[in-house]
C-alpha cells in the first residue's frame, strides 16, 4: 500500500505499486480534477507536478513516485488563486474546461522556471496539452498575463525587502 | 431549423406544462426525481420550502440567490451562464446573484421550441431567448407586485435594478432577498399572460450585450466542475468496454475470463445484449477499480464474427457513393427548382466536379462514459449527454424497462460537439449494473471511444453547373452521398420530406445546399449510402452537413468564377441579389462577406509569389437559423504543396449579441475546428474497423498549428443566432480557394494535404 505525498499531505493509497498515478488520484483519493483524456500520454489532461516537473500521471505508475512531492490541480494553490488561475479566469479561456487542469499545471511547470517567456516558448512548452475547443489563444494570453503578474508580484517583494 | 422537428418526443410541445408555478416543483414527483441521497451532482430537487420558483427555470432563494437551471447540455458554449444572462436580464437581478444548475429529463426541462430536451444546430439562444425573457419578466413583475403591497405605493412607480427594488419618491426600497423571505409573493400566470407581456425593447437592456463573468469558468479552473466520469457513488464499481475491431455489426461468439480471473478486484464480463442496436459485439469488463477494470479487459480472449461490415474500407464507402450517384433514380430532392436538363441543353458552358471529405472523429477531450444506479424501481443515470430525450429512452431500452422509469442527471459535458447527441454509454453502464447488482461507472479508453465514435460520415458530392453566355450561373444539379446520420435515431419527425413528397430524407446530410445564391434551375438530391450507414454509423458533428454541403458549393462557385475570368467574390455578389426568397439572407451575406473581405484587406495589395486569399461564405447552420458568416483565408504554398495558414479573417452576423466575448471565443473556436477538419484530421475503415486509435494518429489541431483569427461580429439587431458551428463550414472552402489562388492547384477532398496540393499543382 503506497504513501504518497500529495498537495503536501501524506496519504496511503489502497491500489498496487503499477497502478497509474492518474487513477489512484482519482479513485482512491477522490480528487477529481486531474482528467484522463488519452491513457498514452499524448493529450496532456492529466498533468500534475512531480517534485516540481510537469508530467503526465496517466503514464506514471505509483511506485515511481513515492517519497516524491505530487501537486495536482486541488493542490496548485490555496484558495485557487495562482496567478495563472486568476489569469484564467480574467481571459476567460475556458470552454468545455475539461483539459484546463492539465493547461494550468502544464503552465505553472513553465512559469515556476520561467517567469518571462517568449510566444515561443510558451508554444513549445504547451504544445503537447490538446484543447478540443482550441481556446489555445486565450491559453496564451492567460499565461503571459499571469508572467507578467508574477514578475510586478517578485519585483515588488524585492523592493519591500530592501 | 427544419419545422418539422418541433415534435421530436412525437407529442406536441404543451405549452401548459411551462404555465408558472408558485411554489411547487412537484410535477417530476412521479417519475422519481427524487432527491438522490449523497448525490454529488448539480441535480437537487428545486423546490425548497421559502423559496421564490416564478417558473421551472429559476428559483429565488431567501438569501436572493437565483438559481437557474439550464435544459441545455452545457459542453463549454456558457449556455447555461447564456440562459441565466437572459433571465437575469428581464429579472433585474445582479449578476454576483446568478448561480446556475443542470436539469434532470424531467419533461418540464423541454426545449419550449423542440419540445425535447436536444441540444445542437446553435439552436439554444434563438430558440430560447423568448422563454427565458419572459420567464425573467414574470418573475419581476411578482416581486414588484408584492413590493408594491408591502410598502403601500403603486407598483408603476417602482424599479427593479440590482437584486432591488425601490420606490424614488418615498426612498424605501426592498431587496428581492426580502421580498422572499416575506413570503407574500402571490401572482401566478398563465401561460396567455406569459405570452402578453411586454418585453424589454433591446435599447433598454442592461445585461444583453454585456460581456458578464461566465458563471461555470472559475469551477473549470480548480478541478471543483464535476463532468460525467467525476461521478462517485456510494458502492460504485468500474467498467471497462471492450469493443470488437468492427466498428458495427460484430456479435461475440466466445468470451474466456480465465485470465481476467486472476486480476485482483476483478468482478464480472458482461456480454451485452443490446436490443436498441446501438451498439454490437461489445462486452464490459467490471472490476473494483477502473485500474483492474483496465488489466481484466485486457486479460479478456474474446473472439468474434466479424458481421456483414468486416471486409469494408473507406475506398469501398466511396465507390459506392460514386456508383449510387451515378444511377438517374437515386436518393430524394432536397431543392427542385426550374428545370435543370433543359438549362443545361441551352447553357454556353457547363462544368462538372467532385468533391469528397473523409470520415471525421469528434473525440471530445473526456472519453464517453456513464454511471448506473438503481435504486427501486428507479435508473439513475449519470453523464454528460446532449440529447437526454432519446438517451434516457436508450437506457430503458438497455434495462427492459418505460423510459419512465429513467432519471437523467446531466453533468456538465467534456466536450460534445456532437458526439453526446448518441446514447451508446448508456446501454455498457446499465447491462453492466444490472449484472453486478452495484452502481457501474463504465468509461471508454481513448481507443474504444475513436474506433466507436459516430462519426462525421465520408461524403461523395458531384456538382454539375451550367453558365450563360455571360458567364452567370443558370444551372446546377447537387448530388450528396453519405450515410445519414438523423435517420439511424430512428425518430421519424427529424426526416425532412422531400420536395416531391416521394419520401423522408436526411436534411442533415443536405443543409447549406439550399444557399442563398440566386440560381433559376437548381436542383439538390440527398442519396443515402446504406452501405456506409451500416458500416459506419454516423452522428451529427460540429456544424453536421453545411461542414460538406458548402464545401463542395463554395469551391465550385470559386471553379466557375476563374473558369468566366470574374474575381470570386465579386462573382458571389453579383448571385446575393436577393431576388425572391432570399430577399433579406442574400443580402446580409453580402455584406457580412464584404466585412471580411475589408478587413482582411482582399484585392486591396499585390501579395507574395506562393501566397494567396481565398473567400466563402455560408448560410450556416440552416437556411431558417443561419448566421451570416464569411471568411478570407491567407496562405501560403511551398512548391512541395506545404500548406502554411497566416490568416483566418471571419466576420459573422449574428443579429443580437447576448454575450460578445462568448461569441468571439465560439467563432473563433469553431473557425480552428474548421481549419483541423480541413488539414489535420482524417478517419479510414479498413477491414470494417475504423484504423485510428488515440491522438497519435487522429491529430487535432494543437497550439503550435495555429494561426492568427481575426473575428468580426456583426449585431444589427436582427434576432439572435447560433454561432457555435457556422464558422467551422466556412474555412475549409476558404482556404482550398486561397490555395488556388496561391499556386493554381485546386484541392477538392478533405482533409487538404500537402501531398494532394503537390498533386493538383501538376495539373494546373
Amino acid at each position: 500500500m503506497p504513501n504518497l505525498n500529495i498537495n503536501g499531505r501524506s496519504m496511503s493509497v489502497d491500489a498496487a505499486n503499477d497502478t497509474p498515478l492518474l487513477w489512484a488520484i482519482r479513485e482512491q483519493l477522490q480528487m477529481t480534477g486531474t482528467k484522463f483524456g488519452c491513457g498514452a500520454g499524448l493529450c496532456g489532461a492529466c498533468t500534475v507536478h512531480v517534485n516540481g516537473e510537469a508530467v503526465r500521471s496517466c503514464q506514471t505508475a505509483l511506485s515511481d513516485v513515492v517519497g516524491k512531492k505530487i501537486t495536482t490541480i486541488e493542490g496548485l494553490s490555496a484558495k485557487g488563486d495562482h496567478p495563472l488561475q486568476k489569469a484564467w479566469i480574467a481571459e476567460q479561456v475556458p470552454q468545455c474546461g475539461y483539459c484546463q487542469s492539465g493547461q494550468i499545471m502544464q503552465a505553472a511547470a513553465l512559469l515556476s522556471k520561467n517567469s518571462n517567456p517568449t510566444k515561443e516558448e510558451v508554444v513549445e512548452h504547451m504544445d503537447g496539452n490538446l484543447c478540443r475547443c482550441m481556446t489555445y489563444s486565450r491559453i496564451q494570453k492567460a499565461i503571459m498575463r499571469a508572467a507578467s503578474e508574477m514578475r510586478t508580484a517578485s519585483t515588488a517583494t524585492e523592493r519591500r525587502a530592501t | 431549423m427544419n419545422t418539422h422537428v418541433k415534435n421530436a418526443t412525437g407529442e406536441p410541445a404543451d405549452l401548459s406544462r411551462r404555465s408558472f408555478l408558485v411554489g411547487s416543483a412537484a410535477a417530476g414527483l412521479a417519475l422519481g426525481y427524487s432527491a438522490v441521497p449523497g448525490l454529488l451532482g448539480n441535480d437537487h430537487a428545486l423546490a425548497a420550502t421559502g423559496n421564490f420558483d416564478p417558473s421551472v427555470w429559476y428559483s429565488i432563494a431567501p438569501d436572493g440567490i437565483v438559481t437557474v437551471t439550464c435544459g441545455k447540455a452545457d459542453m463549454g458554449q456558457h449556455i447555461a451562464s447564456t440562459m441565466a444572462q437572459i433571465i437575469s436580464e428581464e429579472l433585474g437581478s445582479s449578476w454576483k446573484d446568478m448561480r446556475v444548475q443542470l436539469a434532470s429529463n424531467d419533461p418540464k426541462y423541454n426545449d419550449p421550441v423542440l419540445g425535447a430536451q436536444i441540444t445542437g444546430g446553435s439552436w439554444s439562444t434563438m430558440m430560447n431567448f423568448d422563454a427565458m425573457s419572459r420567464a425573467g419578466a414574470a418573475g419581476r413583475i411578482a416581486l414588484t407586485e408584492a413590493a408594491a403591497a408591502a410598502m403601500g405605493v403603486p407598483a408603476g412607480e417602482l424599479v427593479v435594478r440590482e437584486s432591488t427594488i425601490s420606490h424614488p419618491k418615498s426612498k424605501k426600497s426592498m431587496t428581492f432577498a426580502e421580498i422572499v423571505k416575506s413570503g407574500k409573493i402571490t401572482k401566478t400566470f398563465t401561460p396567455d399572460e406569459l405570452k402578453a407581456i411586454a418585453l424589454k425593447p433591446a435599447d433598454q437592456y442592461t445585461m444583453i450585450g454585456v460581456s458578464v463573468p461566465q458563471l461555470d469558468i472559475p469551477s473549470k479552473t480548480n478541478g471543483t466542475a464535476k463532468y460525467g466520469i467525476d461521478v462517485m457513488l456510494p458502492g460504485m464499481v468500474y467498467g471497462r468496454v471492450v469493443t470488437p475491431p468492427v466498428r458495427f455489426g460484430a456479435t461475440v461468439k466466445s468470451v474466456d475470463d480465465s485470465e481476467a480471473k486472476k486480476v485482483k478486484g476483478f468482478i464480472k464480463a458482461v456480454t451485452l445484449d443490446d436490443k436498441t442496436a446501438t451498439t454490437t459485439g461489445w462486452v464490459v469488463a467490471v472490476a473494483d477499480t477502473y485500474a483492474n477494470a483496465r488489466k481484466a479487459a485486457d486479460a479478456l480472449k474474446i473472439t468474434y464474427d466479424g458481421g456483414p461490415n468486416a471486409k469494408l474500407s473507406s475506398e469501398s464507402l466511396l465507390t459506392e457513393a460514386k456508383r449510387l450517384q451515378a444511377l438517374d433514380d437515386s436518393g430524394l430532392f432536397f431543392v427542385k427548382q426550374g428545370d435543370t436538363a433543359a438549362a443545361f441543353g441551352t447553357a454556353a458552358k457547363v462544368m462538372e466536379a467532385e468533391y469528397t471529405t473523409n470520415i471525421n472523429i469528434h473525440a471530445p477531450l473526456e472519453p464517453m462514459n456513464a454511471t448506473a444506479q438503481l435504486q427501486g424501481d428507479i435508473w439513475h443515470m449519470y453523464s454528460g449527454n446532449q440529447f437526454a430525450t432519446r438517451s434516457g429512452a436508450i437506457a430503458a431500452g438497455a434495462a427492459g424497462v418505460d423510459p419512465k422509469f429513467v432519471v437523467m442527471h446531466q453533468m456538465w459535458l467534456g466536450g460534445g460537439f456532437g458526439r453526446r447527441l448518441d446514447a451508446d454509454m448508456m446501454v455498457p453502464a446499465v447491462q453492466a449494473a444490472k449484472a453486478v447488482g452495484k452502481p457501474v461507472k463504465v468509461i471508454y479508453s481513448r481507443e474504444n471511444d475513436m474506433t466507436m465514435d459516430f462519426s462525421r460520415p465520408l461524403t461523395f458530392q458531384k456538382v454539375k453547373a451550367g453558365l450563360d453566355g455571360d458567364g452567370k450561373l443558370i444551372a446546377l444539379n447537387h448530388d450528396v452521398v453519405s450515410a445519414w446520420p438523423t435517420k439511424r435515431w430512428g425518430i421519424p419527425d427529424f426526416l425532412t420530406p422531400s420536395v416531391d413528397k416521394k419520401g423522408g430524407l436526411d436534411g442533415f446530410t443536405v443543409n447549406g445546399a439550399d444557399f442563398f445564391y440566386t440560381v433559376p434551375n437548381h436542383n439538390v438530391r440527398a442519396i443515402l449510402n446504406e452501405m456506409a450507414h451500416n458500416a459506419t454509423p454516423s452522428g451529427q458533428l460540429r456544424s453536421v452537413a453545411p461542414g460538406w454541403t458548402f464545401w463542395a458549393v463554395e469551391s465550385m462557385v470559386d471553379e466557375l468564377a476563374h473558369a468566366v475570368g470574374k474575381d470570386p467574390a465579386q462573382y458571389r455578389i453579383d448571385m446575393l441579389d436577393g431576388a425572391g426568397a432570399n430577399a433579406g439572407g442574400a443580402q446580409r451575406l453580402r455584406n457580412t462577406l464584404l466585412a471580411a473581405m475589408g478587413m482582411a484587406g482582399y484585392g486591396t495589395k499585390q501579395l507574395p509569389k506562393g501566397e494567396g486569399m481565398g473567400v466563402a461564405c455560408v448560410s450556416s447552420q440552416e437556411r431558417a437559423t443561419a448566421s451570416w458568416t464569411a471568411c478570407v483565408a491567407h496562405v501560403a504554398v511551398a512548391p512541395s504543396g506545404e500548406v502554411k495558414v497566416k490568416k483566418l479573417t471571419v466576420a459573422t452576423d449574428v443579429g443580437t449579441q447576448v454575450h460578445p466575448d462568448n461569441i468571439r471565443a465560439q467563432v473563433e473556436g469553431a473557425a480552428l475546428w474548421g481549419l483541423s477538419l480541413a488539414m489535420y484530421e482524417k478517419a479510414t475503415l479498413k477491414d470494417g474497423g475504423i484504423e485510428q486509435t488515440n491522438f497519435d494518429s487522429y491529430t487535432p489541431l494543437r497550439m503550435s498549428q495555429m494561426p492568427e483569427v481575426a473575428v468580426n461580429v456583426i449585431a444589427n439587431g436582427e434576432k439572435a443566432t447560433g454561432v457555435g458551428e457556422p464558422a467551422v463550414t466556412v474555412i475549409a472552402p476558404a482556404l482550398g480557394n486561397a490555395i488556388f489562388n496561391a499556386c493554381g492547384a485546386r484541392v477538392r477532398a478533405l482533409p487538404i494535404t500537402a501531398e494532394s496540393v503537390k498533386a493538383a499543382m501538376s495539373k494546373a
